[in-house]
Order: C-alpha cells, then structure tokens, then sequence
C-alpha cells in the first residue's frame, strides 16, 4: 500500500514537473510563433530586409526594450513580456498598445496601469472614428508639390469636426536652414520626422484657409477595438523619432505602417517599398476591402471664392469690384437678397485671402471685414452654403507612367520607352488632379534607332516643375517652370550627338481664354553643359516662351514655342513643339507629339506616337 | 555672362527656399489677425475678466499657440471656449454674421447649448459681440456667454 503510495506520489511528482517543462517549451514555442506573426511585425514596424531578417522604421532608441530590439522581433517580444510581468510602471505606460497586444494574446491576464498623462490623452481624442485625411498639392512650396496626409481622430458628435484632433507625421524642420540644405536634408534623411497632434480647425485654417489646398476627409470603417487600439498605437510612436526621407519614408509612409498595426491584414506599408505619393497611399487605403467608409470635400478658401464668382451675373460681378476696390458697397443694394448675400460673402473670404497674403494693412482688413459683416448681418437668415463639387483625386491617373512610343527623328524610325515613377505632366490626364500644373520626376527615355540598330540613354529628367495657374482679377499668381536633367543634342557643326546637362528656369504669366483653355507667356533663363561637343564646354542664354493648354474632358493638348539668345550656338535656337492626348481609361492614354528645333548649321524635326500606361 | 548663369542657379534655389516658409506641423497660426491687441491671452484675462470666468487659477502659459504643448485643447469648457475663438475669431464672426456655418456647431458643442440658440443669438445680437472692429477675443467670449446666460467653468 504504501509502496503504491510512493508510486503514486512519484507519478504525480514527475507529471508536475513535466507540466511545467511542456509549459516553458508552450510558452517559448509561443513566443517563437507571435514574435514572427504580422501583428508583432506590424505593431513594432518591423519591414523585411533583403537578407531575410527584420528591420524597425522607427530609429528612436527608447522605443525598442530589448538591446537588439530594432533587428530582433522576438527579443523585442520577450522583453515586452518582461516589461509587462515587471513592477516599471513608468515604462509600462509608454506600450499601451503593446499590453493590448500582450493581452489579446493571453500572455498577460493583469489590467493595464494607471498612467495619468496616457489617461488624458485617451480622453481627449476620444475617437468616434478615423478619417483619413488628404490635402492636394501646393505648388509654392516645393516641399508640399506632391500633396499631403494626415489622420483625425473624429470628434464624438455629429458635425463638430473642427474640435476633432488631426494626427501629422512631419519632419522637424530646422528654419534656420537654407534653401538647398533643406531640400538635400529633406532628401537624405537629415531630419528627424516624428507625430503632432493638433485641433482639426489648426488643420483646416492650415491648409484650406492659408494655403488654399482643397481638403479630402475619407471616414475609414474601423471597429471600435480598432480605434482605441490605434490611440494607443499612436501614444506609443508619439514618443519616437524616425528619420525623414522625402521621397520614401515621409508624412505618408509612417500613416501606412501605422494602419497596418491596427489592421495588420491591411499589409498598406509593403506597396511602398521605393517612393511614397502621398495620393497613391490614399488611393492604397481606398483600395482596401472594407476600409473606406465615405469621401468628403472641403474646398480651399480659393476654390470658394473662384467657384462663387464664376456662379455670378455681370451685376454681381460689378457690385463685388465696386465693394472690394473702390470700398463702395451701393451696387450691392441694387441686387436681390440672395445676390446680395453671395457678393458679401465672397467679398468677406476675399479679404480675408487678401490678408493672409499680406495684400492689405492690418487696419484696412479690419475695417473691411468688419462693414462686410455689419451689412451681412443686416440681411434676414439666408443660406449661402452651397456643395461645391469637386473631383475626386481617387478618379485621378496612378502616378507612375510608362510610355512606349514610334518616332521618326530626321527621317530615322525609332522605337522609344519612357519610364516615370511620379507624377503628373500637363498633357496627363487632369481628371482628379490640377490642369494648371506638373511634376515630372526621374523621368528616363531609352530610344532604339532601327536601322542602325542601336540603343541610346535619350534623355533623363531629373525634375520638372510646372505651374500655370490663370492670372485674373481675384488672383493674381505668377506662372513658373523648372526643369533640370541631360539630354542627347546633337552638334551640326561637328556631326557628334552627346549627352548634355541642362539647368533652366522662368516665370510669367498665364491667362484664361476659355474655361479649357489657356495661354501662358515666359522669360527664362538656361545654363547648359556639353563637355568637348559644346563650344567653350557650356553656355548660358536667356529666352522667351509661350504656349496654349487645353483641356476638356478626356482630351489634353500643349503647344509651346521657345526662343533662346545665347553667344553659344549650341543653345541659340528656336524650337516648338506640341503634344495631344486621349485618355482611353484612368489609366491608359494615347497621343502623339510634334518637336521641332533651329539652330545654326541646321534643324532637327521629331514625330512620335505613344501610349501610356499608369500603375 | 557669370551673372546670367548665377540668375539661373538663383531661381532655382529660391523656388526650393519657400519651401522654408511653412512648417506646416505643430500649433497655432500666424494669421489671427483679431487675436488682440495684446496678443497673450493670460494679460487680457487679468484686465477684462473681471471675475466673470470665475476662479483665476488657469494660468495660460503657451501664449497665442492655441493648444497645449500636446497639441491638444485641454482645460475646463471656459478655456476650450477661449481658444476655440482665439484661433477661428474670423470664421465665427462670419458664421455668426449669417446665422449659420460650422463654427457655430462647434461653440454650440462646446457650450453645450442648442446650436439654433447659438445661431440666433449670434446674429441677433451681433452688434454687442463684435462692438467694434479691434474687438479683443475675450470681450467676445464674455459677451456671448452673457447673452446665452451662461456661467461655466
């Protein structure tokens, strides 16, 4: 009896310790297995490296636990588990996600910590929902020429927006730098990027009011679980750093990896391995099953001023002059009270732009603004509120482009291929985007003469920046074009064709003739160097251009003329050219394009045909 | 022909130096043109409140930023209230000129008031809101709770 006691105790003695060995193998086995799984990956922003490890886009030390924490999921994971078995309530309240993580999972049972600061940050968000937030391109400010994103964190009732918080991943801009050091810093990763948070009406006068940028909201479906674990996300990266890249890891790159910690089904972060367009990541988030809830358009204070006015009659039009040049409001009397409460209203947003641009002193806004008021008020209650339309940026053309293209070059047929990976060329598609601008970047040209049987590098341009926006009687902005990169010129004197680097830039203005179509005018300026198959090596001249655009609905058309002085015959010419597209889909086009240049000793004819692909 | 060569180099560099210009993240904005006189917010309380906000004890120390170094609106609903104006005074005078727009949902959320009360109040007594051009945002603050016979915290 005792002995089969003894057995029996031995037998239960064993079959604990072997629980508790199978317990540490499950545990460590666990650890093995969530450490590797896409929540842990996404949650620590961990991104495959080439060589089959992990790597954390986030470079702030204080965000990692363990000592390799930045190339190691699982120590990072076991440390975290450490943390959260430990008595560091301090740090504890820095992971508020990851204990949510932690719970999920069931690696932790105990509640979270009482952490005031974290507390209060929960309160104030409060989300009852998440929108993501696009605001288009700002063509004065180079920085801003590919638009921008953010996130808000949406206000608990219905229609009070302007008290919800928007959520922004910017880099910390030293303003003392200079122009060029900021744009190599910017590029090179030389900043520092990190997350703000502010009012949504901060976000609103920003971008709307100050820098007329039209407002894309689109409500994403999150689960309440969803929100409540990104507010937790966010507190853990808003103490972070991460270096700032402009074209890759920038404002909108951070917001994918984000979305993929709190859905990390989502996998947003993986289709942005090169560049990073702040449209293209939202057409990536709209894109996805049952993420995109609803899209909302907030125009910018331009758009509404521009939008009423062309809505006026001529006696309309008459009064608001009268009121806004000459301080004279009796033409305003004369209209109906709708017509009169429209002139005043738009007259009211145009001061305000006036101010803003610092077209006007302090005292005249003031005194302006206020007599618009006090004769508004005057008027009974009459809604001037109406929904201006725009066009979704979603039915815009994707901003890399490939070209394949048929020429003829001094009679001699060409097969030609075109690569661009951003974004926009004024004879794209303007469905969703601006008619009146284009960034060109990187683009490469390879072209294959037939009968000599030979591939050439045609051209590569580096970056091209155009902006034409119509000059009329409310606005009154200056047209400009930069454009750098090498190009094959042939010289007539010596019969030799060489890649040449060009530098050249201008400014004018443009007018509308039509609603489709417009003319521009420029004075430029060029520096160009051509080595041995250039007089002198390089040259510089200065010129004139101009040109008409046209656009209507899936047509778009460029025809531009230059004329160039220079002592260097390489770069006194004259040239014209012109371009005509069809888009046959968002992302399909076709057209053809005429170049013609003059110089001395001869004269060079191009004709192509193309189509373009977008993707 | 130096010079043309250093114009062209200038104009490229000066169209990226704008780019200087905005920061477009962290608070507050140079725009506020009926911000005050004074500018910080903490002087014209001591000068105008008169007690009608009450206690003192909200020392406001970030100065004209609109928000907290968080970034957020924080404080009792006075002080949400005082903000909120300080930094959207243009839009809600517009608003309140015309009796409707968005500012005036977010003062009536807010204040926890009807947003018609808000609007009608607003544009019915607008002369004694905006009494004059240099009007200062507390004086509008104090002012529209007087009228909606408001006594917050």
């Amino acid at each position: 009896m005792i002995l089969l006691i003894r057995k029996l105790l031995c037998l239960f003695f064993c079959l604990i310790l072997v629980s508790f060995q199978t317990k540490a193998d499950s545990l460590s086995e666990k650890i093995q297995q969530t450490a590797f799984s896409q929540e842990w990956l996404a949650l620590v922003h961990y991104q495959p490296t080439w060589y089959q490890t992990y790597k954390s886009s986030i470079d702030s030390d204080n965000f990692f636990l363990a000592p390799d924490g930045k190339t190691n999921p699982k120590h990072e994971l076991e440390a975290t588990l450490r943390l959260f078995q430990s008595n560091d309530t301090t740090k504890q309240c820095l992971f508020p996600a990851r204990y949510l993580f932690l719970k999920q999972h069931n690696f932790i049972q105990n509640n979270f910590v009482n952490c005031p600061d974290y507390q209060s940050f929960q309160k104030d968000l409060n989300p009852n929902g998440i929108t993501f937030i696009f605001t288009d391109a700002y063509m004065n400010n180079p920085a801003s020429l590919f638009g921008h994103t953010l996130m808000r964190t949406d206000a608990p009732k219905e229609k009070t927006q302007l008290m919800a918080y928007g959520m922004n991943y910017g880099a910390w801009v030293d303003e003392k730098t200079a122009g060029a050091l900021y744009a190599l810093y910017g590029l090179t990763g030389g900043y520092y990027g990190g997350f703000t948070v502010k009012p949504y009406y901060s976000v609103i006068n920003m971008y709307n009011n100050i820098e007329n940028r039209d407002i894309w909201e689109y409500q994403l479906q999150l689960t309440p679980d969803e929100q409540a674990f990104y507010v937790a996300h966010l507190w853990e990266v808003g103490q972070t750093q991460t270096r700032y890249y402009f074209f890759t890891k920038n404002c909108s790159y951070l917001l994918m990896e984000v979305l993929d910690a709190v859905r990390p089904s989502l996998k947003l972060a993986q289709s942005f391995p090169l560049q990073t367009v702040p449209l293209d990541t939202v057409k990536a988030v709209a894109g996805k099953e049952g993420l995109l809830q609803s899209e909302n358009y907030r125009p910018s204070r331009q758009r509404r001023i521009t939008y009423r006015y062309e809505q006026m009659s001529p006696t309309e039009k008459e009064a608001l002059k009268d009121l806004l040049f000459h301080d004279d409001f009796s033409k305003t009397n004369a209209l109906s009270a709708p017509q009169k409460a429209a002139v005043l209203d738009t007259a009211y947003e145009y001061v305000q732009y006036q101010w803003i641009k610092q077209d006007i002193l302090l005292d005249d806004y003031r005194a302006k603004s206020f007599q618009i008021l006090k004769e508004r008020r005057k008027m009974t209650l009459l809604s001037t509120e109406e929904e201006i339309k725009g066009v979704s940026p979603l039915l815009s053309h994707d901003s890399m482009r490939i070209q394949g293209a048929f020429g003829t070059h001094q009679g001699k047929t060409y097969a030609e291929v075109k690569w661009r990976p951003a974004y926009h060329a004024l004879t794209d598609s303007a469905i969703g985007l601006s008619p009146e601008s284009e960034i060109q970047f990187l683009e490469t040209v390879f072209r294959y003469y037939t009968q000599k049987k030979r591939l050439y590098l045609q051209e590569i341009t580096l970056l091209k920046i155009s902006s034409f926006s119509p000059y009329s009687l409310l606005f009154k902005p200056l047209s400009y074009q930069i454009e750098t990169g090498i190009k094959r010129e042939k010289n007539f004197k010596t019969k030799t064709e060489k890649l040449m680097y060009s530098l050249s830039g201008g400014s004018g203005l443009t007018f509308s003739l039509t609603s489709h179509m417009s003319i521009y005018g420029l004075v430029n300026s060029v520096f160009q160097y051509g080595g041995k198959a250039m007089p002198h090596h390089f040259g510089v001249g200065i010129g004139v251009s101009s040109g008409i655009l046209y656009h209507r609905q899936n047509w778009q058309t460029q025809i531009e003329g230059k004329y160039w002085l220079s002592d260097n015959e390489m770069i006194r010419k004259t040239s014209i050219k012109g371009e005509i597209s069809y888009h046959l889909a968002r992302n399909w086009a076709i057209g053809t394009s005429y170049e013609g240049q003059k110089r001395v000793g001869g004269y060079e004819n191009d004709f192509r045909i193309f189509l373009n692909r977008y993707f | 022909m130096k010079k043309l060569m250093l114009a062209s180099v200038g104009f490229v560099l000066l169209a990226s130096g704008s780019a200087l210009a905005h920061d477009s993240t962290g608070c507050g904005l140079g725009s506020m043109a009926w911000r005050g006189q004074s500018g910080m917010l903490p002087q014209l309380l001591a000068v105008t409140t008169n007690g009608l906000f009450g206690s003192q004890t909200f020392g406001i120390s970030t100065g004209t930023s609109g928000c907290d170094p968080n970034g957020r609106i924080t404080g009792g609903t006075q002080k949400m209230f005082l903000t909120f104006l300080e930094n959207n005074m243009e839009q809600f005078a517009f608003d309140a000129s015309r009796g409707e727009g968005e500012t005036l949902v977010a003062v009536a959320g807010i204040l926890n008031v009807p947003v018609e009360k808000v609007a009608t109040v607003s544009k019915e007594h607008f002369n004694e809101i905006f009494s004059s051009q240099n009007v200062e945002v507390v004086a509008v603050a104090e002012e529209v709770l007087t009228l909606l016979n408001l006594q917050v915290a």
